[in-house]
């Protein structure tokens, strides 16, 4: 059964249940969790909460670890939230072998630093790619099209390139 | 690049992807006394199933290990749909998982309808079931097909393609397009469904069950077929759950997991259908519980042509969907609705929703959280393919090279899921 002292807050939203817990203390509290019966991360992600303005965010970036109990069929989605530049968080892929491609994937998008990752590069993105696509200050179509009539190497004559 | 120094023997690749891509010969010997031989599998391998990488050691002829590359199709869709309001992502969602757009439809409107605690007309719960087993039915074709011609199976991908042509015909008839249908929507489905569409499913139905006899005769007692499935590509039901393997990856290791049942959407606790499993735990047991499958979606389907209820098939809101043409011509109020819709559009209440169903592939889940604007904050697609490609070198540990060409087409990955 998971400490209360580590729930600093839960409810539920549109019909799922959640909590949160302090950022520091996520690997404690998802290792409880999945002692309770949660031996299953469906997906794990992030939301950048810049300039929101819905309502007081503790940091700009929520972690989301959606956990599911197969045998109680409940789920239950844990957030924390992280800041800083990178924000960092401690990796969870022992606990849970899906985890692994998953931070990559939010490490590639949104620069979140999982520590104690074995191999946290790009996944989706090409490897040279600088900055992270989905955070909300990168804009779209802010990068040139390859091969179209507007891409630079079109406007420099081949003798010149 | 060859390494004329020592005789021409040893290959060695420079690691100039950054990935971590250690391609180490030395010290590693295969069991033979042979060196490991570390080969570029794909992109463009036809068996790949689009722009599959996977960087595999080979020892003789062993797979000694497999690391798939991914991200060649990825479009940015959930980037994009951060720019789209709510109405115009419907157009993305059809585009991750390209062979089944409305189950991806599916899983986006409802998530969009539990944040605006809004509830379909259950003649649209209705169509939106059969157009999710018309869809399920048309992916495990190409699965089927497909898979065949890589075994060597050619002309099983004929067959699948012919029925598969008369599925699309039906999209055609209720949406207008044959593949992104788009058909799905926030607040209900596009169009009631024609009678000719249900002409075009009657006759569907009657033909089916015969037509899954006939790709059972071409592959099921083949012996070529079996002895190339057998065995291959095991996955232990324990397995199957630390790594969240789900849809036929799952069932085919005699776990009975299907969202359908487990966590019933859009009405089907009402319909009476098996969940179809097997214990076989490999590539042939995956392919039983898929033609298993088949036929338990032309059960639904004919259940819910059967009781197809009357009535409307949308919201009544005119705050979420247009109103009807003819009202735009006697009434102020719906030209101002017409006017904010398609100018604006509606805002959702902020919250955050993760919602799943069950696609051809596994659970194709939506995760939304809303900001309360109307554009989405953050949209999330949990995908299948994403999930039960990372256990692909479980499965394909130990195995012959051309087998795993077979473990590849089981797992029935498509890269655009994958990549998104």
């Amino acid at each position: 059964m998971i400490a209360e002292e580590l729930i600093t807050d839960k409810g539920v939203s549109a019909g799922d249940e959640w909590i949160t817990v302090a950022a520091p203390r996520l690997r404690e509290a998802l290792a409880a969790l999945k002692e309770d019966g949660y031996r299953l991360l469906v997906f794990l992600s992030c939301v950048d909460h810049l300039a929101d303005s819905s309502r007081e965010w503790p940091a700009r970036f929520e972690l989301l670890y959606e956990l599911r109990d197969m045998e109680k069929l409940r789920d239950l989605r844990v957030r924390a939230f992280v800041d800083g530049d990178p924000p960092q968080i401690d990796s969870v892929h022992d606990l849970f072998p899906p985890a692994n491609w998953d931070e990559r994937e939010t490490y590639d998008m949104f620069g979140v630093v999982f520590n104690g990752h074995p191999e946290l590069t790009r996944i989706l993105m090409p490897d040279d790619w600088v900055g992270h696509p989905l955070r909300r200050d990168y804009p779209v179509g802010g990068e040139p099209v390859e091969f179209s009539e507007e891409h630079e190497t079109w406007l420099t004559p081949p003798t010149e390139a | 690049m060859a390494d004329a120094a020592n005789g021409g023997l040893t290959v060695s690749i420079e690691d100039t992807t950054g990935q971590g891509v250690t391609i180490t010969q030395s010290g590693q010997q295969g069991a033979f006394g042979g060196e490991l031989l570390t080969i570029n599998f794909g992109p463009h391998h036809p068996s790949t199933h689009g722009v599959l990488r996977l960087i595999v050691d080979l020892d003789g002829e062993k797979v000694k290990r497999v690391k798939p590359v991914i991200g060649y199709l990825h479009t940015g869709i959930e980037k994009q749909m951060e720019a789209l309001r709510w109405q115009q992502g419907v157009v993305c969602t059809d585009r991750h998982d390209y062979l089944s757009p409305p189950i991806n439809n599916l899983a986006y409107a409802l998530a969009v309808e539990r944040l605006m605690g809004v509830e379909v007309p259950p003649r649209a719960q209705a169509l939106r079931v059969i157009m999710s087993e018309l869809t399920r039915l048309s992916s495990h074709l190409v699965w089927l097909g497909t898979s065949g011609i890589e075994l060597g199976a050619m002309s099983v991908l004929m067959y699948c393609f012919r029925e598969r042509d008369t599925i699309m015909d039906m999209n055609e008839e209720i949406s207008g397009f044959r593949m992104h249908t788009s058909y799905i929507r926030p607040g209900g489905v596009m169009a009631d469904a024609t009678p000719r569409f249900f002409d075009l499913l009657a006759k569907f139905l009657r033909e089916m069950p015969g037509h899954i006899d006939e790709y059972e005769d071409l592959l099921t007692m083949n012996p070529i077929w079996r002895a190339r499935t057998i065995g291959i590509g095991r996955l232990a039901p324990e397995v199957a759950k630390v790594v969240g393997a789900s849809g036929p990856m799952i069932r085919g290791s005699g776990i009975a997991w299907d969202l359908r049942k487990v966590m019933p959407y859009s009405g089907y606790e009402n319909y009476d259908f098996e969940v179809a499993t097997n214990d076989g735990c490999d590539c042939y047991a995956r392919y039983l519980v898929r033609i298993q499958e088949m036929r338990e979606s032309v059960k639904i389907l004919a259940q819910a042509v059967d009781r197809l209820p009357d009535g409307p098939v949308n919201v009544d809101d005119r705050k979420m969907l247009p109103p009807p043409r003819e009202e735009l011509e006697t009434s102020m109020e719906a030209v101002i609705h017409h006017f904010k819709l398609f100018t604006e559009g509606y805002s959702v209440p902020p919250g955050d929703v993760y919602v799943a169903v069950e696609s051809g592939r596994g659970e194709n889940g939506c995760y939304i959280s809303s900001d309360g604007t109307h554009k989405p904050r953050r949209v999330k697609f949990r995908s299948a393919s994403f999930v039960n490609l990372q256990a692909l070198e479980r499965m394909a540990l130990d195995h012959m090279v051309a087998d795993l060409v077979a473990i590849i087409g089981t797992a029935d990955t498509v890269l655009g899921d994958v990549d998104r």
